[in-house]
């Protein structure tokens, strides 16, 4: 079957890029901050990227531990995709995030707590993809990471008591709901929020189907070099 | 039970007939002192017990590190490690067996940089020896218990050695943090902050129930 042709992929697809149309109209019409400028903008796509990011930490140790628990494959692939791909929105999101610090805080990174946990987190995921990639054997290695997974999520609460601990100074915003958003920005960061959550979807589908499709042909070569065997027959 | 003595006193035994593990942490951990000695600023000695307690704690985790990827690989000769994982055995025990050998190891080589790290920085352990001991057995545990857990994936990996520091050391934070803030109170006031006590009995749990459930998905022949 062709990825593109996968059920859920070409709806997700459509999804998707229809709020991606639907959101840049709306971030470019929305007005521009008193303070801030035209920068404060980037508010339309990055606290939607975070959301994303931990929506794939997430998925990983969940999807983990459902793979520890059934050791059906399909679950270990749902990890790696959510994995891959919550490391792609969080690169995005230690992108934009420095740019708008420099454009309003003044500099490029500042050892707030919520940075820090997840400059962390980030790197933990990091670990998992080498882990994956290092480790021989595709069953033990999807074993290795399900117990790295869930061990990296453990880390979020401890790290928040850690930090904390250390006199973390928060100079990051604690929250953008409770209509802490000016007039005119809700909607376009709420298409932000769906639009990053659509793109998630899509990709982990896309990226499901590719490990999917990777298993079969690997499970295909076996079969037919074992065909060729004279026992085979 | 049988099993959990049965590791501990064999990596024991093996350790004290060989002395390789903790005497290249010893000597490993001491070069971290001189390192850090010398490319610290020039007056650090006065300032000592503000800076101490972090480079105490880089030297106990890279030296933890050392002497973890030895304990797996140690294993690996005769295939050793895939008799452990056939074997009968609760492996809950095989982990706690592990993990409390490179804890007692670890807490020699502590004793060791400790008191090298008094004499170079001119700091006396000796009246809250107690409490610092306390310190130092609460951070040993976190960084023993996921790393053996660890160890024994790293093991299986193409990149033995590189892979357990890149595992490990991200996790290792809200240890080093409770620890050395715990050295820190100590050093500057005699008595144990709680606070970071806490943290670490709290990070100590998590990480051992962690460990020692995971511990069963990673071992394997």
């Amino acid at each position: 079957m062709n990825p593109s042709t996968a059920p859920g992929a070409r709806l997700t697809a459509g999804v998707f890029y229809g709020l991606v149309v639907a959101w840049a109209i709306a971030a470019w019409n929305a007005p521009i901050d008193a303070v801030q400028g035209v920068i404060q903008k980037i508010l339309y796509i990055h606290p939607p990227l975070a959301f994303g990011a931990y929506l794939g930490f997430g998925c990983t140790a969940v999807f983990g531990a459902l793979y520890l628990w059934k050791g059906d494959d399909r679950w270990d692939r749902w990890a790696l995709s959510s994995a891959e791909v919550g490391i792609l929105l969080c690169t995005l999101m230690l992108i934009t995030g420095p740019i708008w610090a420099k454009g309003t805080w003044g500099r490029w990174w500042s050892w707030d707590m919520r940075l820090t946990i997840t400059l962390l987190q980030y790197l933990v995921y990091l670990a998992y993809l080498l882990l994956r990639g290092f480790t021989e054997g595709s069953e033990r290695g999807a074993r290795f990471a399900a117990v790295y997974g869930i061990a990296g999520m453990a880390l979020i609460p401890l790290n928040y008591f850690a930090i904390s601990l250390a006199g973390g100074r928060s100079i990051h915003p604690q929250n953008l709901g409770n209509g802490s958003l000016g007039a005119g920005m809700g909607l376009p960061f709420l298409l932000g929020v769906l639009m990053v959550l659509a793109g998630f979807a899509y990709l982990v589908v896309r990226r499901f189907e590719v490990a999917r499709l990777r298993d079969a042909e690997a499970l295909r070569a076996v079969e037919a070099s074992r065909g060729e065997g004279a026992w085979a027959s | 039970m049988n099993v959990f003595r049965a590791i501990l006193w064999k990596d024991l035994v093996t350790e004290w007939r060989q002395r390789d593990r903790v005497v290249a942490m010893g000597v490993f951990s001491l070069l971290v002192v001189v390192v850090l000695y010398l490319a610290a600023p020039p007056g650090i000695g006065r300032d000592a017990q503000q800076h101490v307690p972090g480079l105490l704690w880089v030297a106990f985790t890279f030296a933890s590190i050392l002497g973890l990827n030895r304990a797996f690989a140690l294993e690996l000769e005769n295939d050793a490690l895939a008799a452990l994982a056939m074997a009968s055995a609760d492996r809950g025990f095989i982990f706690l067996g592990k993990a409390t050998a490179s804890f007692v190891l670890l807490a020699a080589v502590q004793a060791f940089t400790s008191l090298a790290f008094g004499m170079a920085f001119g700091i006396d352990f000796w009246p809250v020896l107690g409490p610092f001991a306390a310190v130092c057995g609460l951070g040993a545990l976190g960084l023993c218990s996921v790393g053996t857990l660890f160890s024994a994936m790293a093991v299986r990996t193409t990149y033995r050695e590189v892979m357990l520091p890149l595992l490990m050391l991200p996790l290792m934070v809200p240890v080093l943090l409770g620890a050395v803030r715990a050295t820190e109170g100590l050093l500057a006031d005699g008595v144990l902050p709680w606070p970071p006590i806490q943290l670490l009995l709290v990070t100590d749990a998590v990480f051992g129930i962690i460990a020692y459930l995971g511990f069963e998905a990673v071992l394997d022949e």
